[in-house]
């Protein structure tokens, strides 16, 4: 069978089993769950491996025409961009089909959204049909309703202020509201890429979906181009956490069961970060040119205010979720440079911070089950109780804070380089300082939650990981750690890859630009 | 074995060792197998390294890079290993000081949990990796990675009693300031490769031999060795740093980690001194450090903080002679001090260990309990405050001959030194001479052989070290090697005299209030007890960074999601208003059907 339809098959072909499996058979369903996971993870460590590195460009091609007249068809390809986040989404889907393990509550329907969700990421990565690309973009998209909508946590927010008789109707924080918010918020943005493919496929003469057959063909005018990029933008960026269009991602994530905040915020914002780029900028070199300096400051308000609603939050779910704003800001500003190291860093930093923030919710969760709050204020001394929740939670930060040595460090430095080499050097200042907001307040949670004296008697029966509770942590920590010393793993392929599209927005080979760098 | 391998081995097997004691949980629940296991490994790589040092000195040199990070299908970063005779003796002084402290260690935290025990050797050896990979760096970027990874492990063994909430701060603390000034490295690193599309030693030092950098990018390269090696304003963690294991501020806040900010000047000096005007700037940066700290120290009570804020001190000399141009009398001072501060930190445990308490005015008397550890403190003094014979008379005097082109510069820095002997004399005065003023004075007792052991090496090496000033100049090749008594050495000598003849004559057994301070003193004491500096430091975190972020908390829940809550408002609002229409009644809807039908037929009789 094809590998790259494997991979995609496979969760979907989980979740069908799962479906005709009996109510009551707990252990076959999460046997199953993991199984058709963990076919996907190896599909991609096949992929990876089949790649020809040296050869590059889109490989292990495969069009299956579905409607002939209107130019649809299942084309699935990968290339050095798609590698990692295929990599990313089966560590991410594997990890979180085992932080689900205490779910209890229709657990048989929850694994099945869970398994057609990423059945639609994995689709999204290696698509090169823009029709089934927003095909698989939708199927990964709805799911999240229900799986918040059921599954999620009910923690109200407080609301004060002026606004709050109007606020007090929405019940914001509920699980409903987050639902609610995600999905029509997430639609919006579905309007807009909608429109903008349309749009590229009518210039292209109403033939071909194809991306790599539309770019042969297709005439846009750059009047055009100027606003079929926004809509792209937009519509993409408000799924990778687009300032203004962020605010569903703190209280969906933080409403979110573990294992769909891990997916989510894991993988899920990376979706519309890479149809940014793989969309927008590489089918519209001229409007991500003119767009760049628009896209590179909104990117850097993401970076800065991001980190600084970060430290105001006192939920630890909030926290986590408002650095992932931050975080996805690193990756849009290094789009938003147009310079090799940006885009390097930029993909590099969808794969981090994935890996990163599944970490992040997977302990977020652990915690919370343990300890039965959120509260950052009230924990304290937990290292003595859950010390090696303790030591990964640590790592998770350092990696969110770029710490040399971990895989955040290699993405952030790289986008922060591009973006001084980028037209606009001063770009790189609001990087640096989103970094180093997030040692403030990561660093700050860390010493609350879990150095301190242990408050005696708040906390009954606190315990470290154990079991299957290790799986998902551990193996997310070792990513971290692997990928910061041997960025290699995934960068050259994503360097190859990069050169490639970049050429294609400046419209001359990024390859052989500048002398020999290091003799 | 080749040199390469022996490199290699220097810098991963402090890494694997890590690697065990850390995660095998067999290992690791047993501190003191830990501890062994660790001790044994940076052992081993002394030896490696005493090799290396040979062969270095033999003329022999060693590069070899992997590709870290591509670019464009080139090498954008490397990972490198690098011998030569800069590198060479670092390695020496970090694996030979990091064994003596672990050796040390295991006896000085055996009364610590067996599991924690495992986790502080784990970091030790983490350490000991990170630094070695630090000083074999080949170019800017590794030693940056290295550098940070330092940083970690520094944060990491002053939390290690977590549970404290002090030692919480402190290491938190610690870790804002060293980022705050790797910011600025960073952009420094960044601008660097911008301009000269390299950051590998060689290469960069031909290139700016051609086009000297700017004085801002060389001054933020700076800012971060202000933030490692504790110059002011950036040094406010160091003395917060005390809160760690006594055998921790010997090696990583005294002797090794410190100094790696002093090693950065000396391996890229270079490129410092492409630029004269910035050159000038770290030279008084420096000098003012010195002078700083070393009033501060004449005040403090706590011996690990006079320590501490000596370390300040003398990291200011490094770099005040650094900035004169005196890279060989930097790097000798380094080596030096890593010896003489590293004795005197483990001597202070060892009374810490004994009396119970870190303050000075509970001590006095020592002297008759602890025999051996009043020695080696007192060779540690008189190393610190130069006396010929001892290993500081040499370096200090290399320090001091650097500057005295610069009139200013170089009375601050006599003047320092007689304030170092000053209130080391007080320190060693006040702990051993006179009478125990407290019950644990009292009862002190010496401290075994595992302790005093590594005590003795370093006494031995604070005081011959001196002696090798010229060996130390041709292996180095930093500057040309001739060590002479010159006016400025007399004067120093001097004054190092004064100071340790006024702490006996203010602080000694016939003063009539030994502890107190006396009253030329009375305007530090007052300017320390303020902690301006500090306090700057916590309103920029309380008032701008909290309050920023409580601003923009607010906004973004109230203003940019109330724009998105308003949507939803309306249209919650608007369907409850149009719900008042739908009746659910027949007539009613009738009603409303013919209403419409006799105003459309209205309307077309109108318009038509």
């Amino acid at each position: 069978m094809h590998l790259l339809t494997l991979i995609v098959l496979a969760p979907f072909i989980a979740a069908m089993v799962i479906i005709a499996l009996p109510d009551r058979a707990r252990a076959a369903t999460r046997l199953v769950a993991i199984t058709g996971a963990g076919v996907s993870l190896a599909g991609a460590i096949a992929t990876i491996l089949q790649y020809d590195l040296a050869r590059g460009g889109l490989q292990m091609q495969k069009v299956v025409p579905l409607v002939p007249s209107l130019g649809i068809s299942y084309a699935v390809a990968v290339d050095g961009w798609s590698l990692s986040l295929l990599l990313l989404t089966g560590i991410i889907l594997f990890a979180g089909c085992w932080a689900s393990w205490t779910v209890k509550d229709r657990d048989r329907d929850f694994y099945v959204l869970l398994l057609v969700l990423s059945a639609g990421v994995f689709g999204v990565f290696v698509s090169l049909d823009m029709f089934v690309f927003f095909l698989f973009y939708e199927i990964a998209v709805l799911p999240m309703y229900l799986l918040i909508g059921i599954w999620g946590s009910t923690k109200k927010v407080e609301i004060q202020g002026p606004l709050a008789p109007f606020l007090k109707r929405l019940d914001i924080g509920g699980r409903e509201y987050a639902a609610m918010k995600l999905t029509l918020m997430l639609l919006m943005g579905s309007a807009f890429i909608l429109v903008g493919i349309l749009a590229l496929y009518m210039a292209g003469g109403g033939k071909t979906f194809n991306m790599e057959l539309l770019r042969g063909n297709m005439v846009m005018s750059r009047d055009t181009q100027l606003w079929v990029f926004p809509a792209l933008w937009v519509g993409f960026g408000t799924l990778a956490g687009l300032f203004p269009f962020h605010t569903w991602s703190p209280d969906g994530h933080a409403a979110a069961p573990t294992a769909v905040s891990m997916l989510h915020a894991g993988v899920l914002m990376k979706l519309g970060a890479f149809g940014v780029i793989r969309v927008g900028m590489v089918m519209l070199p001229e409007g991500a040119q003119a767009w760049a300096l628009v896209v590179g400051i909104v990117a850097s308000i993401n970076v800065v205010y991001g980190a600084f609603s970060a430290m105001s939050q006192k939920d630890l779910k909030y926290i986590i979720a408002y650095s992932s704003v931050s975080h996805m800001g690193v990756v849009m500003l290094g789009a938003a440079t147009l310079t090799v190291s940006g885009w390097n860093g930029a993909v590099f930093q969808m794969f981090a911070h994935g890996i990163m923030t599944g970490a992040f919710f997977a302990l977020v969760g652990l915690i919370y089950e343990k300890s039965h709050t959120r509260d950052v204020a009230s924990m304290g001394g937990f290292a003595k109780f859950m010390p090696g929740i303790s030591v990964v939670f640590t790592l998770g930060c350092l990696s969110s804070l770029g710490l040399p040595g971990t895989a955040g460090f290699v993405a952030e430095f790289l986008v922060f380089l591009g973006a001084y080499k980028s037209a606009h050097g001063w770009w790189m200042l609001p990087g640096i300082l989103g970094a180093f907001i997030t040692a403030i307040y990561v660093l700050k949670a860390t010493r609350q939650i879990f150095w301190g004296p242990f408050p005696e008697g708040r906390f009954e029966h606190l315990e470290d990981a154990r079991g299957t509770e290790w799986v998902a942590i551990s193996m997310l920590a070792v990513c971290l750690v692997l990928f910061g010393f041997w960025p290699n793993l995934a960068l050259t392929g994503v360097d190859k890859a990069t050169v490639e599209y970049l050429s294609r927005v400046v419209g001359t080979s990024v390859a052989a630009a500048g002398p020999a760098l290091v003799p | 074995m080749k040199s390469q391998a022996l490199l290699l081995l220097v810098v991963v097997l402090p890494a694997l060792c890590a690697g065990v004691t850390g995660l095998i949980p067999y290992v690791r629940r047993r501190g003191m197998l830990a501890g062994t296991l660790s001790s044994l490994t940076v052992l081993a790589t002394l030896v490696m390294s005493l090799v290396l040092l040979g062969r270095a000195n033999g003329g022999e040199k060693v590069i070899v890079n992997v590709q870290w990070m591509p670019e464009a299908g080139k090498t954008l970063a490397e990972f490198g290993l690098r011998l030569d005779g800069i590198s060479a003796p670092m390695l020496v002084v970090v694996s030979l000081v990091a064994a003596m402290v672990q050796i040390y260690s295991l006896s000085y935290l055996h009364e610590e949990p067996s599991e924690s025990l495992g986790r502080y050797f784990t970091w030790h050896s983490l350490f000991v990796f990170s630094m070695q990979a630090l000083v074999v760096s080949t170019n800017l970027m590794q030693l940056f990675g290295a550098w940070e990874l330092v940083g970690l492990c520094s944060y990491l063994l002053i939390g290690y009693w977590w549970a404290k909430p002090s030692a919480g701060k402190a290491a938190v603390k610690a870790f804002w300031v060293n980022k705050f000034g790797d910011a600025a490295f960073l952009i420094a690193i960044i601008l660097f490769h911008a301009q000269y599309k390299t950051w590998d030693i060689d290469a960069l030092e031909n290139q700016v031999r051609v086009t000297p950098p700017g004085a801002l990018v060389v001054l933020l390269l700076f800012m971060g060795v202000m933030s490692k090696s504790a110059q002011f304003p950036l040094h406010v963690w160091l003395p917060d740093a005390m809160e760690g294991p006594t055998p921790v501020s010997a090696l990583l806040h005294a002797a090794t980690m410190v100094a790696a900010g002093v090693y950065l000047l000396v391996r890229f000096f270079p490129v410092f001194a492409a630029n004269a005007d910035a050159l000038t700037v770290i030279m008084y940066i420096g000098i003012f450090t010195a002078l700083f700290a070393a009033l501060t120290a004449t005040v403090q009570t706590d011996v690990k903080k006079v320590l501490a804020y000596s370390t300040c001190s003398q990291l200011g000399y490094m770099v005040a002679a650094v900035g004169a141009g005196g890279k060989l009398a930097a790097y000798f001072h380094l080596t030096t001090h890593a010896f003489f501060k590293a004795l005197l930190f483990l001597a202070a445990g060892s009374i810490i260990h004994g009396v119970h308490s870190n303050e000075l005015p509970a001590m006095g008397g020592l002297w008759k309990k602890m025999k051996l550890t009043t020695v080696l403190f007192g060779i540690g003094v008189l190393a610190i405050a130069g006396i010929p014979g001892f290993s500081g008379f040499f370096s200090k005097d290399l320090v001091l001959e650097q500057l005295e082109h610069h009139t200013v510069v170089w009375v601050v820095g006599l003047l320092t030194a007689g304030l170092t002997a000053y209130y080391m004399g007080k320190a060693f005065v006040l702990a051993f001479a006179g009478e125990a003023r407290s019950d644990g004075a009292a009862h002190a007792h010496e401290s075994g052989l595992l302790m005093t052991g590594p005590m003795v090496l370093l006494a031995v090496l604070a005081v011959v070290a001196g002696f090798f000033a010229n060996p130390f100049a041709r292996l180095t090749h930093l500057a040309e090697p001739g060590f002479h008594l010159t006016t400025t050495g007399i004067l120093a000598l001097v004054l190092a005299l004064g100071g340790l003849g006024a702490a006996w004559l203010f602080h000694g057994p016939r003063a009539k209030d030994p502890a107190a301070v006396p009253g030329f003193l009375a305007p530090v004491d007052a300017l320390v007890k303020a902690g301006l500096v500090d306090r700057f430091y916590e309103w920029s975190y309380r008032v701008v960074m909290l309050g920023l972020a409580k601003i923009i908390g607010w906004v973004d829940r109230y203003l940019v999601d109330g724009v998105m809550n308003l949507f939803g408002w309306v249209a919650l609002e608007g369907g409850a208003a149009l719900r008042v229409v739908q009746t659910g009644r027949a007539p009613d809807y009738v009603f409303a059907v013919v209403v419409g039908l006799v105003a459309l037929m209205a309307w077309g009789y109108v318009g038509g």
